[in-house]
Protein backbone atom coordinates (compact mmCIF):
# COMPACT_ATOMS: atom_id res chain seq x y z
CA UNK A 1 0.00 0.00 0.00
CA UNK A 2 3.30 2.23 1.06
CA UNK A 3 4.04 1.88 -2.86
CA UNK A 4 0.58 2.65 -4.40
CA UNK A 5 0.58 5.76 -2.36
CA UNK A 6 3.98 6.79 -3.05
CA UNK A 7 3.23 6.05 -6.78
CA UNK A 8 0.24 7.93 -6.32
CA UNK A 9 1.77 10.59 -5.09
CA UNK A 10 3.99 10.89 -7.92
CA UNK A 11 1.87 10.77 -10.49
CA UNK A 12 -0.04 13.77 -8.99
CA UNK A 13 3.39 15.39 -8.61
CA UNK A 14 4.28 14.34 -12.53
CA UNK A 15 0.83 16.26 -13.21
CA UNK A 16 1.08 19.51 -11.54
CA UNK A 17 4.86 19.39 -12.52
CA UNK A 18 4.37 18.67 -16.07
CA UNK A 19 2.01 21.74 -16.80
CA UNK A 20 5.52 23.75 -17.22
CA UNK A 21 6.67 21.31 -20.30
CA UNK A 22 6.53 22.68 -23.52
CA UNK A 23 3.69 25.38 -22.16
CA UNK A 24 1.86 27.19 -25.21
CA UNK A 25 1.56 30.82 -25.44
CA UNK A 26 -2.31 32.25 -26.25
CA UNK A 27 -3.63 30.60 -29.44
CA UNK A 28 -2.67 32.64 -32.46
CA UNK A 29 -6.08 32.15 -33.68
CA UNK A 30 -6.23 35.38 -36.67
CA UNK A 31 -2.81 34.68 -37.48
CA UNK A 32 -3.23 30.99 -38.09
CA UNK A 33 -6.49 31.50 -39.92
CA UNK A 34 -5.54 34.02 -42.14
CA UNK A 35 -2.38 31.70 -42.69
CA UNK A 36 -4.79 28.39 -43.15
CA UNK A 37 -7.20 30.69 -45.67
CA UNK A 38 -4.11 31.74 -47.76
CA UNK A 39 -2.98 28.12 -47.97
CA UNK A 40 -6.15 26.56 -48.94
CA UNK A 41 -6.59 29.32 -51.80
CA UNK A 42 -3.04 28.36 -52.92
CA UNK A 43 -3.80 24.72 -53.20
CA UNK A 44 -6.82 24.61 -54.63
CA UNK A 45 -5.23 27.01 -57.47
CA UNK A 46 -2.70 24.72 -57.53
CA UNK A 47 -4.75 22.21 -58.53
CA UNK A 48 -6.10 23.88 -61.00
CA UNK A 49 -3.04 24.81 -62.56
CA UNK A 50 -1.97 21.10 -62.37
CA UNK A 51 -4.97 20.22 -64.38
CA UNK A 52 -4.43 22.51 -67.23
CA UNK A 53 -4.76 22.80 -69.91
CA UNK A 54 -8.45 23.30 -69.44
CA UNK A 55 -8.92 22.58 -73.03
CA UNK A 56 -7.43 19.79 -73.66
CA UNK A 57 -9.81 17.99 -70.38
CA UNK A 58 -12.45 19.64 -72.55
CA UNK A 59 -11.56 18.38 -75.69
CA UNK A 60 -11.01 15.35 -74.80
CA UNK A 61 -14.80 14.80 -72.80
CA UNK A 62 -15.91 16.35 -75.68
CA UNK A 63 -14.54 13.75 -78.15
CA UNK A 64 -15.53 11.23 -75.67
CA UNK A 65 -19.21 12.74 -76.04
CA UNK A 66 -19.23 13.04 -79.60
CA UNK A 67 -17.72 9.56 -80.00
CA UNK A 68 -20.19 7.75 -77.67
CA UNK A 69 -23.04 9.69 -80.02
CA UNK A 70 -21.20 8.33 -83.47
CA UNK A 71 -21.02 4.61 -82.14
CA UNK A 72 -24.96 4.68 -80.61
CA UNK A 73 -26.34 5.95 -84.04
CA UNK A 74 -23.99 3.86 -86.05
CA UNK A 75 -24.54 0.72 -84.19
CA UNK A 76 -28.42 1.57 -84.02
CA UNK A 77 -28.26 1.88 -88.30
CA UNK A 78 -26.29 -1.48 -88.41
CA UNK A 79 -28.35 -3.39 -86.01
CA UNK A 80 -32.02 -1.88 -87.16
CA UNK A 81 -31.52 -0.32 -90.89
CA UNK A 82 -33.59 2.29 -89.46
CA UNK A 83 -32.54 5.91 -89.37
CA UNK A 84 -30.12 7.30 -86.60
CA UNK A 85 -31.99 8.01 -82.97
CA UNK A 86 -33.15 4.36 -83.23
CA UNK A 87 -33.73 2.97 -79.73
CA UNK A 88 -30.61 0.32 -79.34
CA UNK A 89 -30.54 -2.40 -76.49
CA UNK A 90 -27.97 -4.80 -75.13
CA UNK A 91 -24.55 -4.47 -75.14
CA UNK A 92 -24.56 -1.69 -77.80
CA UNK A 93 -26.67 0.34 -75.33
CA UNK A 94 -24.24 -0.64 -72.35
CA UNK A 95 -21.18 0.65 -74.16
CA UNK A 96 -22.65 4.07 -74.97
CA UNK A 97 -23.93 4.54 -71.50
CA UNK A 98 -20.29 3.56 -70.22
CA UNK A 99 -18.64 6.09 -72.28
CA UNK A 100 -21.39 9.02 -71.40
CA UNK A 101 -20.58 7.92 -68.08
CA UNK A 102 -16.53 8.03 -68.17
CA UNK A 103 -17.33 12.10 -69.91
CA UNK A 104 -19.84 12.68 -67.24
CA UNK A 105 -17.77 11.46 -64.26
CA UNK A 106 -14.36 13.05 -65.96
CA UNK A 107 -16.62 17.06 -66.18
CA UNK A 108 -18.24 16.50 -63.03
CA UNK A 109 -14.82 15.92 -61.35
CA UNK A 110 -13.58 19.00 -63.52
CA UNK A 111 -16.07 20.87 -63.10
CA UNK A 112 -16.25 20.66 -58.86
CA UNK A 113 -12.04 21.53 -58.71
CA UNK A 114 -12.93 24.50 -60.54
CA UNK A 115 -15.68 25.74 -58.30
CA UNK A 116 -13.81 25.17 -55.66
CA UNK A 117 -11.28 27.00 -56.51
CA UNK A 118 -13.27 29.79 -57.53
CA UNK A 119 -14.57 29.69 -54.31
CA UNK A 120 -11.14 29.55 -52.38
CA UNK A 121 -10.31 32.66 -54.68
CA UNK A 122 -13.37 34.56 -53.75
CA UNK A 123 -12.68 34.53 -50.25
CA UNK A 124 -8.54 34.81 -50.45
CA UNK A 125 -10.00 38.46 -52.21
CA UNK A 126 -8.28 37.51 -55.37
CA UNK A 127 -9.59 37.74 -58.72
CA UNK A 128 -8.25 35.29 -61.10
CA UNK A 129 -8.89 36.49 -64.99
CA UNK A 130 -8.62 32.96 -65.95
CA UNK A 131 -11.73 32.16 -64.33
CA UNK A 132 -14.48 33.34 -66.86
CA UNK A 133 -12.45 31.37 -69.84
CA UNK A 134 -12.33 28.28 -67.62
CA UNK A 135 -16.44 28.72 -67.48
CA UNK A 136 -16.82 28.80 -70.84
CA UNK A 137 -15.01 25.45 -71.63
CA UNK A 138 -16.78 23.78 -69.39
CA UNK A 139 -19.92 25.26 -70.48
CA UNK A 140 -19.82 23.83 -73.98
CA UNK A 141 -19.22 20.14 -72.45
CA UNK A 142 -22.23 21.01 -70.23
CA UNK A 143 -24.06 21.34 -72.87
CA UNK A 144 -23.09 18.76 -74.56
CA UNK A 145 -24.00 16.65 -71.70
CA UNK A 146 -27.48 18.22 -71.89
CA UNK A 147 -27.90 17.03 -74.92
CA UNK A 148 -26.71 13.64 -74.63
CA UNK A 149 -28.51 10.74 -73.14
CA UNK A 150 -26.47 11.61 -69.53
CA UNK A 151 -28.77 13.79 -69.07
CA UNK A 152 -31.84 11.19 -68.95
CA UNK A 153 -31.58 10.88 -65.34
CA UNK A 154 -33.73 14.04 -63.93
CA UNK A 155 -31.04 14.27 -60.95
CA UNK A 156 -28.33 14.57 -63.47
CA UNK A 157 -30.37 17.13 -65.56
CA UNK A 158 -31.44 19.36 -62.67
CA UNK A 159 -27.67 19.32 -61.57
CA UNK A 160 -26.32 20.32 -65.24
CA UNK A 161 -28.88 23.24 -65.34
CA UNK A 162 -27.69 24.57 -62.10
CA UNK A 163 -24.07 24.06 -63.33
CA UNK A 164 -24.80 25.96 -66.87
CA UNK A 165 -26.80 28.49 -65.14
CA UNK A 166 -23.57 28.79 -62.70
CA UNK A 167 -21.10 28.75 -65.63
CA UNK A 168 -22.36 30.97 -67.70
CA UNK A 169 -22.29 33.90 -64.98
CA UNK A 170 -18.95 33.06 -63.76
CA UNK A 171 -18.05 33.29 -68.26
CA UNK A 172 -19.94 36.63 -67.92
CA UNK A 173 -17.93 38.56 -65.25
CA UNK A 174 -16.24 41.56 -66.24
CA UNK A 175 -12.29 41.83 -65.55
CA UNK A 176 -13.28 44.55 -63.30
CA UNK A 177 -15.83 42.79 -61.30
CA UNK A 178 -17.76 44.01 -58.20
CA UNK A 179 -18.33 42.36 -55.05
CA UNK A 180 -22.26 42.22 -55.84
CA UNK A 181 -21.19 40.26 -59.42
CA UNK A 182 -19.58 37.50 -57.57
CA UNK A 183 -21.68 37.55 -54.24
CA UNK A 184 -24.54 36.83 -56.69
CA UNK A 185 -23.18 33.81 -57.76
CA UNK A 186 -22.20 32.42 -55.16
CA UNK A 187 -25.41 32.81 -53.25
CA UNK A 188 -27.26 31.23 -56.10
CA UNK A 189 -24.81 28.18 -55.64
CA UNK A 190 -25.17 27.85 -52.07
CA UNK A 191 -29.35 28.38 -52.69
CA UNK A 192 -29.14 25.00 -55.34
CA UNK A 193 -26.80 23.60 -52.94
CA UNK A 194 -24.61 23.24 -55.77
CA UNK A 195 -21.53 22.20 -54.32
CA UNK A 196 -22.74 19.35 -52.03
CA UNK A 197 -24.78 17.91 -54.95
CA UNK A 198 -21.91 18.05 -57.06
CA UNK A 199 -19.68 16.25 -55.02
CA UNK A 200 -22.77 13.60 -54.32
CA UNK A 201 -22.85 13.00 -57.68
CA UNK A 202 -19.14 12.10 -58.43
CA UNK A 203 -18.92 8.46 -57.19
CA UNK A 204 -16.20 7.52 -54.59
CA UNK A 205 -12.72 6.61 -56.07
CA UNK A 206 -10.35 7.57 -58.65
CA UNK A 207 -11.80 9.88 -61.68
CA UNK A 208 -11.61 7.68 -64.60
CA UNK A 209 -9.39 9.15 -67.04
CA UNK A 210 -9.19 9.46 -70.79
CA UNK A 211 -6.65 11.46 -72.50
CA UNK A 212 -6.24 12.17 -76.09
CA UNK A 213 -3.27 10.21 -77.63
CA UNK A 214 -2.47 7.98 -74.44
CA UNK A 215 -1.21 4.60 -74.86
CA UNK B 1 -25.17 25.98 -33.46
CA UNK B 2 -25.44 22.58 -33.01
CA UNK B 3 -22.21 20.60 -34.19
CA UNK B 4 -24.20 18.38 -36.73
CA UNK B 5 -25.78 21.61 -38.17
CA UNK B 6 -22.14 23.66 -38.45
CA UNK B 7 -20.81 20.74 -40.18
CA UNK B 8 -23.29 20.53 -42.66
CA UNK B 9 -22.98 24.07 -43.06
CA UNK B 10 -19.12 23.57 -44.12
CA UNK B 11 -19.52 20.44 -45.67
CA UNK B 12 -22.40 23.06 -48.09
CA UNK B 13 -19.32 25.97 -48.45
CA UNK B 14 -20.19 28.86 -45.34
CA UNK B 15 -16.99 30.16 -44.97
CA UNK B 16 -18.13 31.58 -41.47
CA UNK B 17 -18.83 27.99 -40.50
CA UNK B 18 -15.36 27.42 -41.18
CA UNK B 19 -14.37 29.91 -38.67
CA UNK B 20 -16.66 28.53 -36.22
CA UNK B 21 -15.67 25.07 -36.43
CA UNK B 22 -11.97 26.58 -36.59
CA UNK B 23 -12.97 28.86 -33.15
CA UNK B 24 -14.91 26.21 -31.31
CA UNK B 25 -11.35 23.90 -31.47
CA UNK B 26 -8.47 25.64 -32.62
CA UNK B 27 -7.05 25.93 -28.85
CA UNK B 28 -6.82 22.64 -27.82
CA UNK B 29 -5.55 21.42 -31.08
CA UNK B 30 -2.99 24.38 -30.90
CA UNK B 31 -2.08 23.05 -27.32
CA UNK B 32 -1.46 19.44 -28.23
CA UNK B 33 0.17 20.81 -31.45
CA UNK B 34 2.90 23.06 -29.14
CA UNK B 35 2.89 20.63 -26.28
CA UNK B 36 4.17 17.55 -28.58
CA UNK B 37 6.51 20.13 -31.11
CA UNK B 38 7.52 22.42 -27.95
CA UNK B 39 8.25 25.11 -30.63
CA UNK B 40 6.14 27.40 -31.36
CA UNK B 41 6.56 28.32 -35.53
CA UNK B 42 6.12 24.08 -35.46
CA UNK B 43 2.97 24.16 -33.38
CA UNK B 44 1.45 26.99 -35.86
CA UNK B 45 2.14 24.70 -38.97
CA UNK B 46 0.80 21.74 -37.48
CA UNK B 47 -2.09 23.45 -36.25
CA UNK B 48 -2.78 24.88 -39.32
CA UNK B 49 -2.30 21.77 -41.32
CA UNK B 50 -4.35 19.93 -39.41
CA UNK B 51 -7.11 21.98 -39.88
CA UNK B 52 -6.53 22.10 -43.47
CA UNK B 53 -6.65 18.61 -43.80
CA UNK B 54 -9.84 18.66 -41.48
CA UNK B 55 -11.71 21.03 -44.15
CA UNK B 56 -10.75 19.15 -46.79
CA UNK B 57 -12.09 15.84 -45.64
CA UNK B 58 -14.46 16.48 -43.72
CA UNK B 59 -17.02 14.75 -46.26
CA UNK B 60 -15.47 11.32 -44.72
CA UNK B 61 -16.54 12.17 -41.04
CA UNK B 62 -18.88 9.70 -40.24
CA UNK B 63 -19.86 11.23 -36.78
CA UNK B 64 -19.09 7.64 -35.08
CA UNK B 65 -16.75 10.04 -32.79
CA UNK B 66 -17.31 13.71 -31.53
CA UNK B 67 -15.74 15.88 -34.15
CA UNK B 68 -12.92 17.10 -31.72
CA UNK B 69 -11.64 13.12 -31.25
CA UNK B 70 -11.55 12.86 -35.04
CA UNK B 71 -9.85 16.56 -35.09
CA UNK B 72 -7.25 15.24 -32.68
CA UNK B 73 -6.66 11.81 -34.40
CA UNK B 74 -5.67 14.22 -37.70
CA UNK B 75 -3.46 16.35 -34.98
CA UNK B 76 -1.73 13.62 -34.08
CA UNK B 77 -1.06 12.44 -37.28
CA UNK B 78 0.28 15.96 -38.72
CA UNK B 79 2.65 16.33 -35.03
CA UNK B 80 3.86 12.78 -35.20
CA UNK B 81 4.80 12.82 -38.87
CA UNK B 82 5.93 16.30 -39.00
CA UNK B 83 8.56 15.62 -35.95
CA UNK B 84 9.46 13.07 -37.77
CA UNK B 85 10.72 14.98 -40.87
CA UNK B 86 12.31 17.90 -38.57
CA UNK B 87 13.54 15.59 -35.55
CA UNK B 88 17.07 15.92 -36.55
CA UNK B 89 16.53 19.48 -36.27
CA UNK B 90 14.60 19.60 -32.67
CA UNK B 91 17.51 17.04 -31.43
CA UNK B 92 20.09 19.32 -32.03
CA UNK B 93 17.86 22.45 -31.07
CA UNK B 94 16.85 20.90 -27.90
CA UNK B 95 20.65 19.21 -27.40
CA UNK B 96 21.94 23.35 -27.57
CA UNK B 97 19.33 24.26 -25.27
CA UNK B 98 20.15 21.88 -22.94
CA UNK B 99 24.26 22.90 -23.03
CA UNK B 100 22.65 26.45 -22.39
CA UNK B 101 21.15 25.62 -19.42
CA UNK B 102 17.99 27.59 -18.38
CA UNK B 103 16.55 28.99 -21.53
CA UNK B 104 13.80 30.50 -22.74
CA UNK B 105 11.64 33.36 -20.59
CA UNK B 106 12.07 34.00 -16.96
CA UNK B 107 11.71 30.73 -14.93
CA UNK B 108 10.01 30.00 -12.25
CA UNK B 109 10.83 28.32 -8.97
CA UNK B 110 13.40 24.87 -9.17
CA UNK B 111 14.72 25.74 -12.58
CA UNK B 112 17.33 22.56 -12.30
CA UNK B 113 14.10 19.97 -12.03
CA UNK B 114 12.40 22.04 -14.54
CA UNK B 115 14.62 21.38 -16.94
CA UNK B 116 15.52 18.13 -15.60
CA UNK B 117 12.26 17.13 -16.28
CA UNK B 118 11.95 18.44 -19.77
CA UNK B 119 14.70 16.42 -20.81
CA UNK B 120 13.45 13.62 -18.90
CA UNK B 121 10.12 13.48 -21.24
CA UNK B 122 11.90 14.27 -24.21
CA UNK B 123 13.84 11.71 -23.59
CA UNK B 124 10.94 9.04 -23.42
CA UNK B 125 10.70 7.26 -26.32
CA UNK B 126 8.00 8.85 -29.26
CA UNK B 127 4.74 6.42 -28.06
CA UNK B 128 5.56 7.03 -24.24
CA UNK B 129 5.54 10.94 -24.88
CA UNK B 130 2.52 11.18 -27.03
CA UNK B 131 0.53 9.64 -24.70
CA UNK B 132 2.19 11.17 -21.22
CA UNK B 133 1.72 14.25 -22.75
CA UNK B 134 -1.64 14.01 -23.56
CA UNK B 135 -3.09 12.06 -20.49
CA UNK B 136 -0.86 13.92 -17.63
CA UNK B 137 -0.23 17.31 -19.19
CA UNK B 138 -3.48 18.09 -21.44
CA UNK B 139 -6.30 15.54 -19.32
CA UNK B 140 -7.46 13.70 -22.65
CA UNK B 141 -8.91 10.08 -21.14
CA UNK B 142 -7.43 7.22 -22.48
CA UNK B 143 -10.73 6.26 -24.94
CA UNK B 144 -9.95 9.52 -26.45
CA UNK B 145 -5.96 8.86 -26.90
CA UNK B 146 -6.76 5.53 -28.08
CA UNK B 147 -8.94 6.74 -31.10
CA UNK B 148 -6.54 9.61 -31.57
CA UNK B 149 -3.54 7.46 -31.96
CA UNK B 150 -5.45 4.46 -33.47
CA UNK B 151 -4.26 2.03 -30.23
CA UNK B 152 -6.13 0.13 -27.77
CA UNK B 153 -7.39 1.95 -24.75
CA UNK B 154 -4.81 -0.84 -22.61
CA UNK B 155 -2.06 -0.04 -25.26
CA UNK B 156 -2.43 4.01 -24.00
CA UNK B 157 -2.98 3.10 -20.21
CA UNK B 158 0.03 0.86 -20.31
CA UNK B 159 2.64 3.66 -21.91
CA UNK B 160 1.34 6.14 -19.68
CA UNK B 161 2.28 3.85 -16.89
CA UNK B 162 5.73 3.06 -18.60
CA UNK B 163 6.16 6.28 -19.07
CA UNK B 164 5.74 7.38 -15.42
CA UNK B 165 8.09 4.70 -14.31
CA UNK B 166 10.56 5.97 -17.04
CA UNK B 167 10.51 9.23 -15.22
CA UNK B 168 10.58 8.68 -12.16
CA UNK B 169 14.04 6.72 -12.48
CA UNK B 170 14.61 9.85 -14.67
CA UNK B 171 14.21 12.15 -11.61
CA UNK B 172 15.16 9.65 -8.79
CA UNK B 173 17.14 12.70 -7.35
CA UNK B 174 14.39 14.84 -6.93
CA UNK B 175 12.22 12.43 -4.95
CA UNK B 176 11.77 14.59 -1.90
CA UNK B 177 9.36 16.84 -4.13
CA UNK B 178 6.79 14.33 -4.49
CA UNK B 179 7.35 12.51 -1.36
CA UNK B 180 6.92 15.44 0.61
Amino acid sequence: MMFDNDEDKFAEWLQHAGKTYHDPRPTPRDDMWTRIEAERARRAARRVVELRPWARWTLAAAAALVLGIGIGRWTAQQRTGGPAGTPVAGADTSNRDMVYQVAATQYLSRTETFLTGFRADLRAGRADTRFPGQARDLLTTTRLLLDSPAADDPRMRGLLEDLELVLVQISQLPAARQRHDTDLITQGMDQRSVLPKLRSAIPAGPVPVRTQGAT
Amino acid sequence: MDERDLINRVRAGDGFAERALYDAHVDRVYRLAYRLAGDDALAQDFTQETFIRAFEKLDTFRGESALSTWLHAITTTVVLNGLRKVKRFHKRETDLEAADGVTGGPRQAEPDLKVRLRQAIDALPQGYRTVFVMHDIEGFTHEEIGVALGVETGTSKAQLSRARAKLRESLADFAGEWVT
